[in-house]
């Protein structure tokens, strides 16, 4: 069974980079460009293994997101992956999230630290 | 009382030595006429207590008394009006006359009178002239020869002889005096001339100096900056008007107060504080920089003045100048703000040409030929360094704007070189150069620095070195400089820098002119960059570079050990 990966990017283009490195590497992966469209698929279906989230959303910001991720024990054991283009963001952010992104993000770089995440 | 006798003294004429003379004699007829009073008093009392007042000698004895008080005023007369000379010959005649009828002819020729020639001898070379001694000397020994005949008596040579030395030495004494009197009227007239001209001259000077300082003062005036002068111990000596509107406080609270006043004004923002305070402990003179006042944001200038009228060229001073830069302020951080949303903007695609690029390169969509994988490397090199100069002017955008803050946390020095060497091992290497690196024995293993902000300052020093040397090597070092102070040296074998480029090369969005432009990418932000972040971490850099054997730059930083 492949894992979930949940994309939350506003970005077209990176959100469908992101989401070919991850799917490379057998994720299924679910995408989402809104903060607030994030938010109500948060609070309902399959909880993902990874969340991807971007720091600058539209309506709901990232680090909103994260504070809902963090309060929902349904997301105990999901791995939260900040990518955001802002250094201080990522900096201000580092201790509630399991890895910091800072782009430009790799399409290497990410295929590589997602596919070693995966349980064996 | 003084000016009552003087009225009476002095005869004003032109020349200062007859009128000199006047004043003698008019002193000597005063005397005279006071004896001739006393006189004509003491016969009167005389010959009526002794019923003598009828006798024909006393009558002649007043008689005479009256001719000379007569005399006399007619003399002093003649004196005040119309001729000293005159008036002194016919006073020495009078006194000569009245002499000779002072005592018995015996008395007068050979005894105990005799000495009474004398006085008309020394008196007339004072009052007439002085070679009228001699003309008295004749008188009285012609007298004195007349009297001893009349009463059958020898005639007193040695008395004669006497009354023609005093006569000589009246004469040369005299007349010294009157040379001596007329040298020290010439220095005198001299002395006085002096005096004029000094007078004019200082006048003049003073004149010239005061159009002078008006000068200065109406220019200093209408400085639209704001001027403070302080002396050597910070008390504020001058201010222009301009300072009031500048600083929004009146004058008064300037001057004469001290620069540690100005410091603590609450006014001033706390921020500002700091580089104030650092200009006066460590007497540096600063130009530009800004602080922050109430609303305002002022550009600061201190310059020390010297006085080179003096050999050792003192300092006496400081003037340091304000001007409002309130308006350029927030068009630089407007033009910041601009340049960190339209980098951070650009970043955006470039990060998805990125990802593109990779995945043609990792072929992720099917197998792709060399030549294909090959397009996609440079894509994606290309993406790398427009990301790079982006990188480089929203760090520059951050730190015009003051963005840009320095993280400071335990680091590992070692570590920076790992990180170094793992980024542009492979750079260097496509260039064949050697990229070493060493690590001074004495420094700390652990030590307080923004990790990040190191990295990006060797990485962008050692990238230049790579960069201008086409062979050789580049060398790092991380030294210990002293007991407080910490050191990173990047040194390279390359073309060097031209020694009138130098000072320059750490301005922003400067590269060294000519080919060099061409030939190698970048906006000449890198330099920059690095010494204003050597700055932020209350550090310096140095260049040292000789044409065709290399550069070095060398970094030193505060030592603190966690």
């Amino acid at each position: 069974m492949s894992e979930l990966a949940l994309i939350i990017e506003d970005d077209e283009d990176l959100a469908s980079i992101f989401a070919e490195a991850l799917r490379g590497i057998d994720y299924e992966v679910e995408h989402v460009a809104d903060g607030k469209l994030a938010q109500e698929r948060l609070k309902s279906g399959t909880a993902p293994f990874i969340i991807l989230l971007d720091m600058h959303l539209p309506h709901i910001s990232g680090g909103d997101l994260l504070t809902t991720i963090k309060q929902d024990e349904r997301f105990e054991n999901t791995i939260v992956i900040i990518t955001t283009a802002d250094a201080r963001m990522g900096d201000m952010y580092r201790d509630q999230a399991d890895f910091v992104m800072i782009k430009p993000i790799s399409f290497v770089q990410l295929r590589d630290l997602t596919a070693r995440l995966k349980p064996k | 009382m003084n000016k009552f006798f003087d009225s009476f003294l002095n005869v004003s004429v032109p020349d200062p030595d007859d009128a000199r003379r006047r004043r003698v004699l008019n002193i000597l007829l005063l005397g005279t006429l006071l004896a001739t009073v006393v006189g004509f008093v003491a016969i009167v009392v005389g010959s009526a207590t002794s019923n003598e007042l009828n006798l024909p000698e006393t009558q002649i004895l007043l008689g005479g008394t009256l001719v000379t008080t007569f005399g006399i005023l007619g003399i002093y007369q003649i004196n005040k009006r119309w001729s000293g000379r005159w008036a002194a010959l016919l006073y020495l005649l009078l006194l000569t006359l009245i002499f000779t009828f002072t005592d018995s002819p015996d008395q007068l020729s050979n005894g105990r009178s005799l000495f009474i020639f004398t006085l008309p001898i020394a008196i007339s070379s004072l009052i007439l002239i002085p070679e009228a001694s001699f003309l008295f000397a004749t008188i009285g020994s012609g007298i004195v020869a007349w009297l001893a005949l009349s009463i059958d008596q020898p005639v007193n040579f040695f008395a004669i002889i006497g009354f023609f030395m005093l006569a000589l030495v009246s004469w040369l004494s005299a007349r010294s005096l009157e040379t001596a009197l007329k040298e020290l009227r010439a220095i005198n007239t001299n002395l006085d001339q002096e005096v004029m001209d000094r007078t004019h001259a200082l006048t003049a000077s003073l004149d010239r100096e005061r159009i002078e300082a008006g000068r200065n003062q109406a220019i200093l005036n209408s400085i639209a900056d704001g001027v403070i002068v302080f002396d050597k111990k910070w008390n504020a000596t001058m201010a222009n008007p301009a300072i009031k509107s500048m600083l929004d406080i009146p004058l008064e609270l300037v001057i004469n107060k001290n620069f540690r006043d100005l410091i603590e004004h609450p006014r001033l923002a706390a921020q500002s504080r700091g580089l104030l305070q650092a200009m006066i402990e460590h007497d540096t003179q600063p130009v530009g920089f800004r602080i922050g006042w109430g609303e305002k944001t002022l550009s600061v200038s201190a310059a020390q003045v010297y006085d080179n009228r003096k050999e050792n060229n003192k300092n006496i001073g400081t003037v340091i100048v304000f001007r409002d830069f309130t308006r350029e302020a927030e068009v630089e951080k407007l033009k910041s703000t601009f340049v960190a949303i339209v980098s951070h903007e650009l970043r955006t695609p470039l990060n998805a040409i990125l990802g593109y690029a990779e995945m043609f390169k990792e072929a992720v969509y099917g197998p792709m030929n060399e030549k294909q994988v090959n397009m996609a490397v440079r894509i994606m090199k290309n993406t790398q360094r427009l990301l790079g100069l982006i990188n480089d002017l929203l760090d520059q955008a951050q730190m015009e704007a003051g963005k840009l803050t320095i993280h400071i946390a335990p680091l590992k020095p070692a570590e920076l070189l790992e990180s170094l060497h793992g980024l542009l091992d492979k750079t260097a290497s496509d260039k064949r150069l050697r990229l070493t690196s060493e690590i001074d024995d004495d420094l700390p293993e652990i030590l307080n620095g923004d990790s990040a902000r190191l990295h990006q300052i060797l990485v962008n020093l050692v990238t230049n070195a790579i960069k201008f040397t086409d062979q050789g090597e580049v060398r790092v070092k991380l030294l210990r400089s002293d007991d407080a102070k910490w050191g990173i040296e990047v040194e390279d074998t390359g073309q060097g820098i031209p020694e009138v480029d130098l000072p320059y090369i750490f301005d922003t969005f400067r590269q060294v002119e000519g080919a060099t432009t061409r030939v190698h990418g970048g906006f000449g932000l890198g330099l920059s960059i690095v010494k204003q972040l050597v700055n932020l971490m209350s550090g310096d850099v140095k260049v040292e570079s000789k044409i065709n054997s290399g550069t070095k730059f060398t970094i030193t930083l505060p030592l603190v050990i966690p």
